[in-house]
């Protein structure tokens, strides 16, 4: 009996994401992106208050905090993309996210890295998350149109659409002031 | 040295549990939110007879808290029909549960719950769903909302999501021909907990925009003196993708003794999301619904009182939503009743909000 409690415990244990390493995850995340080598810079990016609110009002969503983890994307000395990670609410939780943008403005990989709700974990789900490729500041986000719905998860649906959507218009403004 | 690796690794799990939380991505945090509809309902029965009412059907809050990014509490109290005196409105809690969020993979919850069981039970809020009303086949087939005391686990893995509940029984003694097993919920008052219920749902997320799933439910139902065992199965299925609306569910009931011995039903939806047309933000969306259901369809003498309670209802409705959060509802359709060819005509228009 011990024995099945020991190996239950082990297996649940090591299938459990730790906090600590969420900036080392991150990383990996946008390191696989990429098939070829990278250098990573991260930033504790402080959202200039007059954007923020800027943003805010157009995307019609509050930041989370004030300021972002960010990473510039290397290739050589090229800056070629841009990692955020953020957070938005669910029904009450944070849900944390992480958006890869390039030079371009274009959305190039979504992930959603932490979800703490029981319900509409469904947005996990890769191919749902890929719609958001190839977007930018300028693209329909409309939901049940462009961006398919999830039954179950309409509140994470909407605060997801919204999140990245605000991420795109913030590259936008300050892509090159990094 | 098997005690010792034990308590180890208790320790390891449950500092994991409490401690591992960055900071910058996590704050504890109350949480408020709630939901309400507001009805005018019109009824024309066959006699030409006419009755209307209008009725804050249900006003509902919903308070959390988040102790951290694992432990939460989440509860929903609900008013009905404005106020509660002598037997009418009621005032319910309808979800008090203390939440734990292992991993997306899997989750438990115990105190007052909703046991997963058709597309409705645990989505309900007015701007979720076509129709002022709920539809009929979620009050008498799988009656809603559902809820109880009990435990659930949950998660999800690759595209599939589920959830097992194990929650106080119904009474069968409550079951009746004309609402099947609706009048059998205990709702959480002193329940009986000798015979739980077990209900087990599955889904499928793997297509965009598509949820496709069932679920199966077991009780040996007890009533003062006797018991009935019943099983529901259920399958559903809901689309919305490119503007369009579909959804469909099926479900059945089989009890084992009694003067009905099966209660089943089905429903569609189809819609269709004007506003990309109409070069509009607000969702114009006009629906049309099928329902066939019968809360005693087989029953011991057999004839008319299987026809008794078995219905058929189309609907012509409309939904719009300047925003998501907020929808404006109209809907006409005729219901009949197979005993007479009984048609009752109903014209609903409501308002509905989330947040």
């Amino acid at each position: 009996m011990n024995k099945l409690i020991i190996i239950s415990l082990i297996v649940f244990n090591s299938m459990t994401p730790s906090d600590s390493d969420l900036k080392s995850d991150v990383e990996s995340l946008i390191r696989n992106n990429f098939e070829f080598e990278t250098r990573l810079e991260f930033i504790n990016y402080k959202i200039p208050g007059n954007i923020k609110q800027e943003i805010e009002k157009k995307s019609g969503q509050k930041f989370f905090k004030d300021f972002l983890y960010m990473w510039k994307v290397y290739r050589g000395d090229d800056y070629i993309a841009t990692g955020i990670l953020d957070n938005v609410y669910g029904k009450s939780q944070p849900i944390t996210f992480l958006v890869l943008i390039n030079r371009y403005n274009g959305v190039m990989m979504c992930e959603i890295v932490k979800y703490r709700e029981p319900y509409g974990g469904q947005i996990s789900n890769k191919k749902w998350l890929d719609q958001f490729n190839g977007k930018d500041n300028s693209s329909s986000y409309k939901i049940g149109d462009e961006i398919s719905t999830i039954s179950g998860a309409t509140i994470s649906v909407n605060s997801i659409t919204k999140g990245i959507r605000k991420l795109t218009i913030l590259i936008s403004l300050i892509g090159n002031d990094l | 040295m098997n005690k010792y690796l034990l308590f180890m690794l208790i320790t390891l799990f449950l500092s994991n549990i409490t401690l591992a939380q960055n900071e910058d991505f996590y704050e504890s945090k109350v949480t408020l939110s709630g939901y309400g509809e507001l009805h005018f309902n019109q009824e024309t029965n066959s006699k030409g007879f006419v009755s209307k009412s209008l009725d804050f059907h249900r006003f509902v809050l919903f308070l959390g808290y988040n102790w951290t990014e694992k432990w939460s509490f989440k509860s929903e109290v609900e008013l009905e029909h404005n106020f509660v005196q002598n037997g009418q409105g009621e005032l319910e809690l309808e979800q008090a549960y203390v939440n734990y969020h292992h991993a997306d993979w899997f989750g438990f919850q115990a105190g007052v719950i909703l046991p997963s069981i058709g597309l409705l039970n645990e989505y309900h809020e007015p701007p979720l769903f076509f129709g002022v009303e709920r539809p009929d086949y979620h009050n008498k087939i799988i009656p809603t909302t559902w809820f109880g005391n009990g435990i659930a686990f949950y998660g999800n893995y690759l595209d599939f999501d589920y959830k097992l509940t194990v929650m106080e029984g119904l009474n069968n003694e409550k079951f009746s021909e004309s609402n099947g097993i609706r009048g059998g919920r205990r709702k959480g008052f002193r329940a009986d907990a000798k015979n739980p219920l077990y209900n087990l749902r599955v889904d499928y997320n793997g297509f965009p925009g598509l949820k496709i799933g069932g679920s199966l439910t077991y009780n040996k139902a007890s009533g003062d003196t006797s018991t009935n065992k019943i099983d529901i199965f259920e399958i559903h299925a809901k689309y919305n993708y490119n503007n369009f609306y579909a959804l469909f569910e099926y479900g059945q009931i089989n009890y084992e003794k009694g003067n009905f011995r099966k209660s089943l039903g089905f429903y569609f939806d189809l819609g269709y999301d004007l506003s990309g047309l109409l070069k509009t933000r607000t969702e114009i969306i006009p629906f049309f619904r099928y329902t066939d259901y019968n809360t005693a369809a087989s029953t011991l003498l057999r004839g008319d009182a299987d026809k008794k309670n078995h219905y058929k209802y189309w609907v012509f409705g409309i939904s719009v939503k300047p925003i998501q959060e907020v929808v404006f509802k109209a809907d006409f359709g005729i219901r009949t009743r197979e005993l007479g060819n009984e048609e009752t005509k109903l014209f609903n228009l409501g308002v509905g909000y989330m947040f």
